[in-house]
């Protein structure tokens, strides 16, 4: 326990779109290696945490320090700089459709390469060889060339994740990574996910609505309801009454989706 | 729970009257008002349905003259279409149309970047570019056709600036607009991975709208080469010059051949652009 790398610190972290509050006041501080399940309803303020740790979003107060240096206090270029060591991965994947398989990989590169070759979509070799390797990794071997828009769901995922290790990534920021997938596909991102933090030894912060999912495969889950951190552990120790808490349902209700499941 | 759900049904219970609202009321009145307006215009166009008679027959003996019918029509429209006069007017329009699409798209990419309003432009920027396009959309072709004249006198320089400046103000608004519709998330997607704002328009947006500038700029093209009549009218070189001479001299076979070439090559333009953008969508 001595040696544990903080790679989020958040101390006191606000953020609200105009008036409204999203987030009021966030304590949190994850560890190297952690696989963290950040669970709540939509609204309760997920997604802006996560954009406000890559630096998407400047929070309107507190501090918030990533991979040890300050992410709301910092100039664009620098916070661009960091970004290349936090991947992220969308609900929506956020793919580009048209482009090949292993242009959206190569993407992971940017941040690495010349403007103006990229600009012309020119990348060097090591970077393709890096691109391709990572998918490999993901299962996605032999299909660099095929668009994106020809892949199914659990597929355009796997690129997502490849482009997050092309990146290199440190941290991975999953926004609900897997709530448009099929019950199968799931658990291969999941799978995945959980390989990254076993081997390459990343740090995955996912936010997710799937209680039974966060709890099979997160080493520990957050609830986060109205702007605030409500509970905080580990999957074991995590009881009915604060799954009900935070997602709003009633304990008998909750006790029922997590028998279905 | 089924009590609830009777409650709340007979809360919800629709009124038994239609109301007559004020909305209801204004939108009866500007249909009425239309309606009025279409009437008032077909009243006021004075067509004299007795000379329209003749006038067509009139008109329909001018452009059978266009069409060849014997063997000496043929030979004479032969001989017309391999003259230095019609294959040099056939390269002026082409060279015009090319131009101008080319020189207009070029100019049309950074300027419909500051006037999309994406939030990388401040708003008031932004709404200034697009009056300016607004007010140079509504001015016909033949306006800057006669302007470019004064500049650089008669000839294809002209009829390509021309040209090249209107597909420069179309092509800048249908951009723009292209680049408002695209979806965020790719965009988000780039920035996330550390890319700074020039990687986020070439990876970020623009693979997004390339079909759609693809197939705007190959409308304009198609539509440049009928706009290069207009403006060889006013004296701007082309094969509309020399169709504008030829009617005026009543030479209606040259003007059939002329004509007849404007179909077979917008036609072919029409079914390469259809290629071409089969291929990229």
């Amino acid at each position: 326990m001595t040696d544990r790398n903080e790679v989020i610190s958040l101390r006191g972290l606000t953020h609200s779109y105009g008036a409204a509050p999203v987030l009021t006041g966030i304590d949190l501080t994850v560890y190297a290696g952690e696989f963290v399940g950040l669970i709540g309803l939509s609204g309760s303020g997920k997604s802006t945490l996560l954009r406000c740790v890559n630096g998407l979003l400047t929070p309107t107060g507190g501090t918030c320090v990533v991979l040890g240096q300050p992410v709301n206090r910092m100039p664009d270029r620098e916070r661009r700089l960091l970004r290349r060591r936090i991947g992220m991965i969308f609900q929506e994947f956020n793919l580009l459709d048209r482009l090949t398989v292993l242009k959206n990989v190569l993407i992971g590169r940017l941040g690495y390469s010349s403007p103006f070759a990229t600009s012309l979509h020119i990348f060097s070799q090591a970077d393709r060889r890096l691109a391709i390797s990572c998918l490999e990794d993901v299962g996605l071997g032999g299909v660099e060339m095929r668009r994106v828009r020809d892949l199914s769901g659990g597929q355009k995922q796997r690129v997502a994740i490849a482009r997050a290790m092309a990146q290199g990534a440190d941290l991975v920021l999953a926004d609900e990574a897997t709530a448009n997938l099929d019950v199968l596909t799931k658990y291969d991102i999941m799978d995945l996910l959980q390989e990254l933090v076993a081997t390459k030894k990343i740090t995955v912060l996912a936010s997710m609505h799937d209680v039974p999912l966060a709890r099979q495969y997160c080493t520990r889950i957050i609830g986060l309801k109205g702007g605030r951190i409500t509970f905080d552990a580990s999957p074991e120790s995590l009881d009915d009454a604060a799954v009900a808490e935070v997602m709003g349902r009633s304990v008998r209700e909750a006790r029922l989706i997590e028998k279905r499941s | 729970m089924s009590m609830n759900n009777k409650t709340a049904e007979d809360q919800a219970a629709p009124p038994v009257h239609p109301k007559i609202t004020l909305g209801g009321v204004s939108s009866f009145i500007c249909t009425m008002l239309v309606a009025a307006l279409i009437v008032w215009c077909f009243i006021s166009i004075d067509l004299d349905f007795s000379r329209t008679l003749t006038g067509l027959s009139k008109g329909m003996t001018s452009i059978g003259n266009m069409i060849p019918k014997s063997a000496a029509d043929f030979g004479y429209d032969r001989h017309l279409v391999t003259s230095s006069t019609i294959r040099t007017s056939f390269a002026e329009t082409i060279q015009m149309a090319v131009v101008g699409t080319v020189t207009g798209a070029i100019l049309a990419l950074p300027i419909s970047f500051l006037a999309a309003r994406t939030g990388s432009t401040p708003r008031w920027f932004s709404g200034a570019i697009k009056t300016f396009l607004n007010i140079s959309r509504a001015v016909p072709t033949v306006v800057y056709a006669l302007v470019a004249i004064y500049a650089v006198g008669l000839g294809k320089a002209t009829g390509a600036i021309a040209i090249g400046f209107v597909s420069f103000i179309g092509l800048a608004k249908l951009y723009a607009e292209a680049l408002e519709s695209v979806s965020p998330g790719p965009i988000e997607a780039v920035r996330a991975v550390g890319g700074n704002s020039f990687q986020v328009f070439v990876y970020g947006m623009l693979p997004q709208v390339f079909p759609n500038y693809l197939a705007t700029t190959l409308y304009t093209f198609e539509y440049n080469l009928k706009e290069s009549f207009i403006v060889g009218i006013v004296g701007a070189g082309g094969l509309g010059q020399e169709l504008f001479e030829s009617i005026q001299l009543f030479q209606w076979k040259d003007a059939g051949v002329i004509i007849g070439l404007l179909i077979i090559l917008i036609n072919m333009v029409d079914y390469f652009s259809y290629r071409v953008r089969l291929k990229f969508t």
